[in-house]
């Protein structure tokens, strides 16, 4: 038993040293020049949803500046602060020169961790507050794509009541919550917006049931933010005339007969702000919104669902929304 | 509106309750035998991810559902193998395998699949003639085909446990190993028996997750199920009927959550949807006189050249 357990031991300690011996070898070989980017997510790079939306953001950066200018790697699962907390710190001793930490959850880790790394820059959103000058706080403008889908919600339901599946109420989730129930006031006053949280996160199976729920309480039409959605896209594509509508990224994909319009993040720009920052001296100390207005929102449709089911009065009303709030003439109440 | 909560408690609970009474009745068999697995949410997560790969490849439910049963068996073997074996520490062998399970399923997932995807799993088949009786055809008789499975293993389980001569050997097993050694039950074999059965059915709860609820696979889709299914065994007594309606209470008082939430009762939500859980601890206190009923050798690794 001894001989088997020292067997492991060595056998573990060997990969160990050599997985150091490859990635430092790897270090070595980056140029000077290579921008380092390490991304740290709290679920997967293929949630269709919030980790996926960053992933994808700095792959199309990676694209187009060219693999050899911008090396990429990310973390995920690491929903815990201990674990999160542990790689920040672990890419930042590496010599990464930008760590994004992709959640609200990870601005006391960096809190912390950036004050130890001055030439390192760190990002975390959805945030506001950047007390460090080595750090950013991206902040998605949810409430503004969520006021606009909630006034398709409000234009196109037929009982009146709009179903919520929301995560865990705070951060991201309330301002789309908020936004949305103000753009389905906003042409609908009758209309009952439903709002009911699952407490996770990720747990696609409770955000099912939820959906199931609203729907059988008379929602047709349903909307909901993190990556637990999914859950609740594949129910609301189970039923006819029942409609759901997306946030973070486009997810038509999961239920084409369903999915009438997303609300998209863009944060390619978010990560070019910073490696252009970081180029002329910036390393952070500022938010970075996303918005409607600086481009990096956008409004996916469904096309081909929308086009039978949406009537242009509906997108008239969309688009003149749209550019209300991109010229400050509509503002969205936030509590 | 007191009716539509109540029908919608019962309709949302009945589906919830069927992966917990899967894993916990499994579970079940393995705790009597003396053997605890806290891997059951590994289990459950690696065989969700089986059998959805393999109704996403061949179209079969069936297939998928044998598969996810035949991976979670050998995670049960390999379960029973450290624990009983080895005699390694339960507790800590069942977080191994749980871990184990957790970061297989996801690896494979993203080699094999790579993104979430809907499949055509399992849904609803409606009861004929049963499913027009007024007001509870509906609610009971238009379920999973693997509803009606797990409710119908309720029974099973309690005939296999208490009425035949390998359920006595479980028991007795699980209460005074050194006993049934002497009288020539091979524990060993007793409890890798159970622990393997416990990994199967383990299966099932997956793959009712993946092909019947959910009808898709994502990272951590039993968000926790395989570890309630767990203490659900404690609830229920080691009894399969304690542990089903264990499994309904817990899974009612889930689907009651949300009701008030939909139904927007002025209640705050944390507290709702803490409330299963709460319940669950607070049964536990209360029947802590109650508990002696369990198996006494429980989490005890047997070694028959050891007496006391």
């Amino acid at each position: 038993m001894k001989r088997i357990f020292g067997g492991i031991m060595v056998l573990s300690l060997s990969l160990m040293v050599g997985t150091a011996l490859f990635a430092s070898g790897q270090a070595e070989a980056t140029e000077d020049e290579t921008v380092r980017i390490a991304v740290v997510i709290p679920s997967t790079i293929d949630d269709m949803a919030w980790s996926q939306a960053m992933y994808e953001g700095v792959l199309s950066v990676q694209r187009r500046l060219g693999e050899d200018k911008v090396q990429v790697d990310v973390s995920e699962r690491l929903w815990n602060a201990v674990d999160a907390g542990s790689a920040i710190r672990q890419y930042a001793s590496q010599g990464y020169d930008i760590v994004i930490a992709h959640g609200a959850q990870y601005q006391s880790l960096l809190d912390d961790i950036a004050p130890a790394f001055p030439e390192v820059t760190f990002a975390y959103g959805t945030g506001f507050r950047a007390d460090h000058e080595n750090v950013y706080a991206y902040d998605p403008h949810a409430q503004e794509g969520a006021y606009l889908l909630g006034i398709v919600a409000g234009m196109k339901t037929r009982s009146g009541i709009v179903g919520l599946v929301g995560p865990v109420e705070s951060g991201d989730a309330i301002k789309y919550n908020q936004g949305f129930v103000q753009g389905v006031e906003s042409v609908n006053s009758d209309a009952e917006v439903r709002v009911a949280y699952t407490g996770s996160f990720g747990d696609l199976v409770a955000a099912g049931e939820i959906a199931e729920t609203h729907i059988t309480a008379g929602a047709d039409i349903l909307t909901g933010s993190a990556q637990q959605t999914v859950g609740a896209i594949r129910v609301v594509d189970e039923y006819d005339g029942v409609y759901w509508l997306s946030t973070d990224m486009d997810q038509s994909s999961l239920a084409p007969q369903s999915v009438l319009v997303a609300q998209a993040y863009d944060f390619e720009a978010v990560v070019q702000q910073m490696i252009d920052n970081r180029e002329r001296g910036v390393l952070g100390g500022s938010h970075l919104p996303l918005s409607f207005a600086n481009g990096s929102l956008s409004l996916v449709w469904n096309d081909a669902l929308a086009s039978e089911v949406i009537s242009p009065e509906i997108r008239e009303n969309v688009e003149t929304a749209m550019q209300m709030i991109i010229d400050g003439e509509i503002e969205i109440e936030l509590q | 509106m007191i009716l539509e909560v109540v029908i919608g408690v019962i309709v949302g609970g009945i589906p919830l309750s069927a992966s917990l009474l899967f894993a916990s009745l499994g579970e079940m068999f393995g705790q009597r035998s003396g053997v605890f697995n806290l891997g059951t949410e590994g289990i459950m997560m690696l065989s969700a991810f089986v059998g959805f790969y393999l109704v996403y490849l061949f179209g079969s439910p069936v297939l998928g559902i044998v598969a996810a049963m035949a991976v979670g068996g050998l995670m049960g073997l390999l379960m029973a193998l450290v624990s009983v074996t080895f005699k390694a520490e339960q507790g800590i062998s069942g977080i191994g395998l749980y871990m184990f399970g957790w970061g297989v399923s996801g690896t494979l997932f993203r080699v094999y699949v790579g993104g979430v995807t809907n499949i055509d799993g399992i849904g609803r088949i409606a009861v004929p003639v049963l499913k027009d009786i007024p007001v509870l055809g509906p609610i009971l008789f238009n379920q999973n085909p693997l509803v009606y499975l797990a409710f119908l293993l309720v029974p099973v389980s309690s005939y296999v446990l208490f009425k035949t001569p390998w359920g006595l050997k479980v028991r007795a097993v699980g209460t005074t190993p050194q006993a049934a050694d002497t009288l020539g039950v091979n524990v060993q074999r007793i409890r890798y028996q159970c622990v393997t059965l416990g990994g199967v059915m383990s299966g099932l709860a997956g793959a009712y997750l993946s092909i019947g609820q959910a009808q898709m696979f994502a990272d951590n889709l039993t968000a926790g199920r395989g570890f309630i299914a767990v203490a659900l065994v404690y609830f229920g007594r080691w009894k399969p009927s304690g542990v089903m309606w264990g499994a309904l209470l817990f899974s009612m008082a889930h689907a009651l959550q949300r009701s008030i939430q939909v139904y927007g009762i002025e209640f705050p939500y944390e507290i709702a949807v803490a409330t299963p859980y709460l319940m669950v601890i607070l049964v536990l206190a209360l029947t802590y006189k109650e508990r002696n009923v369990g198996p006494l050798a429980l989490g005890k690794p047997y070694n028959r050249e050891f007496r006391g």
